[in-house]
């Protein structure tokens, strides 16, 4: 009925005041727990450390997030992006141990994710199933995908005499002295934030997110807006599964989905960062930065790795509880 | 002696009953006395008031004045449990029955009967209770372990019907109970509602078909704008006596209608056919246009709605936009082809709710302002000018369009297609749940579009304003075209008794 339809978003003058104490909730934490760590974490705030911290623990989830905030945007979620980062990882070392130029395998790789994004987009827009549940069983099809074509799961190395060196370069190249993965992730965060607050299909992509059926009603085509959202969601993690794959130099099944939960983490703790609570790139980018900062604090701290997590978690709740709380305090009877 | 005493006795009295949501009177010291063992019929416009009184009636509100007598005794705290102690039943059709249930948990949902001394439920004696019954009034034997899922309208119908009787009902209330039957089906029920009265039982029948009312009720009560206007025997009048009590005969200035000359044919249905829902359905809408369209639920009139916008695929005839030949598949199509709609649901259908005013103006034509990008100023610029043309209320145009009252978040929801620059407007209910200020506004759009030669098809079930803003007026009437017929020449009456069918009872009667 109409009144469904009204529920779940808090409306009421008092909106924007508690979307600045979101906000400001993001960036504190953020402040704060940088302080903390390097108040008490030796050697966090050493160069070495925080430049290990984006390249290893923040430039790929970044690039990951970016690619679930688009699927959340669109009022769904994308559970096989660690599939589509296997998938690109796969066919990119296929490829160069086949001996093809690393450009070709760079392409290859790129399209092998995207095709999990073409899966998913016959699943969610051709049949109609739900996101989650599409995108659950492509989860579970391309874990035994992987195997199948793996033996079992054994890892793919790239021997470093037999193949060029050239396929290292995305993981480990620089240019002027900064190193490409973050190049690369820069450039995907800024021209995502483009394509999703500025196009008229990132607008569309989060009316449909908001209230699908009035994108419906308005002459715009729901299953258009969702094959390309999912494909394009495959497409960026896919370059996830290139420069992780070029930085190690082996391909090990289902290596993925270690992304998953980080990824939506940092989406929905972005969304805090949004004024009406909606998904967003910079939002998160933050969140990225302080699941990437926590982690590598802890570590540092030298608490134990099981600890780990449950800080991440608190962190979590935290972060979502002042941010989303102050909103329901709003919300209209 | 007692017995006759007590058939004089009214057995349900509602005096000078108010009843305020927010600001508005949904009843304002409206009446209604119910007479023991009589059929009483209750009817009115949408807006009347009907389902507040009933809803007073079975405890879901309680009013605000006034005073509701049940079997000579005040009661100023009914409750919905309260009122099937004291033996009044509701039968409606969106009432729920739990899908996952069987006919036999249904049934005795709530009054479950218990093995004497224990806690447990006696099946055998639920099985027993449900197939008796069933089959004395029914002559049905519908299996008690059935799922309520399974049945069809008409059946689970039965099943409320018997979950009444099983608790020996003194009032039976039927709630609009024809509108998801067929018409076998609704023979059936009046079959049955007969001899429900002949054993006793009072009816309250709330219908819009006034044919039915004619047909099976010995006394009507009239409801207009929260009040009871009239209170007639039915034998001592017509359905065309009653239709006029319900329609408000003095059509104030409400309703604005420059006159407009009617240019080029913008859209052509041939024999426009939906099997199961209308057939032949031809008409034409021309530049300047204002067509109405009317007929009760399931008349078809708002599936051809819903076919000229690609939301239904038609089985037959043909759909011409400005002399070609279309077949909108989806709205995706017909959008393209300059069709607009503006969805009877609002808040579902019309208007996001959590996305702004400006980025709701702008979702039908973010084309129109992107190249590659936004242009955030000329969106801005758009969105703003049709607020401001509109007089659409608002903080501004980054406000939610939740925070809106109906009425403006109805303008966002037109707004949407003048910025697409539409020029076929189908309007599907456009001023319900809209205060009487904006409608008149809305009414002004409507007829500022038809000057700017736009074709406009109003599809509504208020008569008065259909009679008020449209040139000619289409009643459909169970899938069919019952009358085309320019709005000047044609009563409120002879609308009202077009849609409910009541020439076709009367030729059955007389």
């Amino acid at each position: 009925m109409a009144a469904s339809a009204q529920s779940t978003h808090a409306v009421g003058p008092s909106r924007k005041l508690s979307g600045t104490i979101g906000r400001y909730a993001l960036v504190a934490a953020l402040v704060l727990v940088f302080a903390l760590f390097a108040s008490i974490a030796p050697g966090f705030l050493s160069g070495a450390n925080l430049l290990s911290v984006l390249v290893n623990n923040v430039a790929l989830l970044a690039i990951a997030a970016v690619a679930m905030t688009f699927a959340v945007s669109a009022g769904g979620i994308d559970l096989s992006v660690g599939t589509a980062i296997d998938f690109a990882s796969f066919a990119f070392v296929s490829l160069v141990l086949a001996g093809q130029p690393v450009l070709l395998a760079i392409v290859g790789g790129l399209a092998g994710g995207a095709m999990v994004g073409l899966f998913n987009a016959i699943l969610i827009a051709g049949i109609g199933i739900s996101p989650f549940l599409a995108t659950l069983g492509t989860l579970f099809v391309g874990r035994s995908v992987q195997q199948l074509l793996t033996n079992g799961g054994n890892p793919v190395y790239l021997p470093p005499n037999s193949v060029p060196d050239a396929f290292r370069v995305l993981g480990h190249g620089t240019i002027a002295d900064i190193p490409l993965p973050i190049l690369v992730t820069l450039v995907i965060l800024a021209a995502s934030w483009i394509v999703l607050a500025r196009t008229a299909f990132g607008r569309s992509v989060i009316a449909a997110g908001m209230q699908a059926s009035v994108v419906r009603y308005s002459g715009l085509s729901l299953p258009r807006i969702n094959a390309v959202t999912y494909i394009l969601v495959s497409l960026i993690a896919a370059v996830v599964g290139l420069i992780l794959t070029s930085t190690v130099t082996v391909y090990i099944p289902s290596s993925g989905n270690a992304f998953l939960l980080n990824a939506i983490g940092a989406t929905f703790i972005g969304t805090t960062f949004d004024r009406h609570g909606r998904p967003n790139i910079p939002g998160t980018a933050l969140g990225v930065l302080l699941l990437g900062i926590v982690a590598n604090g802890l570590l540092l701290s030298g608490l134990n790795f099981y600890w780990q997590q449950v800080g991440t978690g608190l962190l979590i709740f935290s972060v979502l509880a002042i941010g989303f709380g102050q909103r329901e305090n709003v919300t209209r009877a | 002696m007692p017995e006759a005493r007590q058939e004089k006795e009214p057995v349900l009295r509602l005096e000078n009953i108010v009843k305020r949501f927010g600001g508005a009177e949904a009843l304002s010291k409206a009446n209604l006395t119910v007479r023991r063992g009589s059929v009483h019929g209750l009817v009115g416009q949408n807006g009347a008031g009907k389902s507040t009184l009933i809803k007073l009636l079975a405890g879901l509100h309680q009013a605000d004045e006034g005073r509701i007598e049940i079997d000579g005794v005040a009661q100023d705290r009914l409750t919905p449990h309260l009122a099937e102690a004291l033996g009044i039943h509701f039968i409606h059709q969106d009432r729920l029955l739990v899908p996952s249930f069987t006919v036999g948990e249904a049934l005795f949902l709530g009054h479950e009967p218990r093995i004497a001394g224990t806690p447990f439920l006696d099946r055998r004696a639920m099985r027993r209770q449900a197939e008796e019954t069933l089959r004395r009034y029914f002559d049905l034997s519908l299996p008690s372990d059935a799922l309520i899922a399974e049945l069809s309208a008409a059946e689970k119908q039965i099943v409320q019907i018997t979950r009444a009787l099983i608790a020996n009902p003194k009032v039976l209330v039927f709630d609009e109970p024809t509108a998801a039957l067929v018409r076998r089906e609704a023979e059936l029920l009046f079959r049955l509602i007969r001899r429900l009265s002949a054993e006793g039982i009072t009816i309250l029948y709330i219908s819009h078909y006034l044919g039915e009312i004619v047909d099976l009720c010995d006394t009507v009560t009239v409801l207009r704008n929260g009040r009871d206007v009239a209170t007639l025997t039915v034998s001592e009048t017509s359905a065309a006596e009653i239709g006029a009590l319900m329609v408000n005969r003095e059509i104030a200035e409400l309703y604005p209608k420059p006159t407009v000359s009617a240019g080029e044919v913008l859209l052509e249905a041939r024999n426009l056919t939906l099997a199961g829902s209308y057939r032949d359905i031809s008409f034409t809408l021309r530049r300047g246009e204002v067509l109405g369209m009317t007929g009760l639920v399931g008349s078809g009139a708002k599936e051809v709605v819903r076919t000229l916008f690609g939301l239904e695929t038609a089985t037959g005839g043909s759909i011409a936009v400005k002399g070609d030949v279309v077949v909108p598949a989806n709205p995706v199509g017909a959008a393209s082809r300059g069709l607009a709609l503006v969805p009877e649901d609002r808040r579902r259908d019309g208007v996001a709710l959590s996305l702004s005013v400006l980025e709701n103006t702008t979702l039908a034509s973010l084309k129109r302002f992107s190249r590659g990008l936004i242009n955030r100023r000329a969106e801005r610029h758009g969105a703003d000018d049709l607020v401001r043309r509109l007089q659409i209320k608002t903080d501004g145009i980054d406000a939610l369009v939740g925070t809106l009252s109906g009425g403006n978040q109805q303008k966002v929801a037109i707004a949407k297609w003048l910025s697409r620059q539409s020029e076929i407007y189908l309007l599907d209910e456009p001023t319900v749940g809209v205060d009487i200020g904006a409608k008149v506004e809305i009414y002004h759009l409507i007829g500022e579009l038809a000057e700017r030669g736009a074709g406009i098809i109003v599809l509504s079930s208020d008569i008065e304003e259909l009679r008020g803003i449209t040139d000619r007026l289409l009643v459909f009437f169970r899938g069919r075209i019952a009358r085309t017929v320019a709005t000047a020449e044609v009563s409120s009456e002879q609308i009202l008794a077009d849609v409910t069918g009541a020439h076709e009872s009367l030729r059955h009667v007389g």
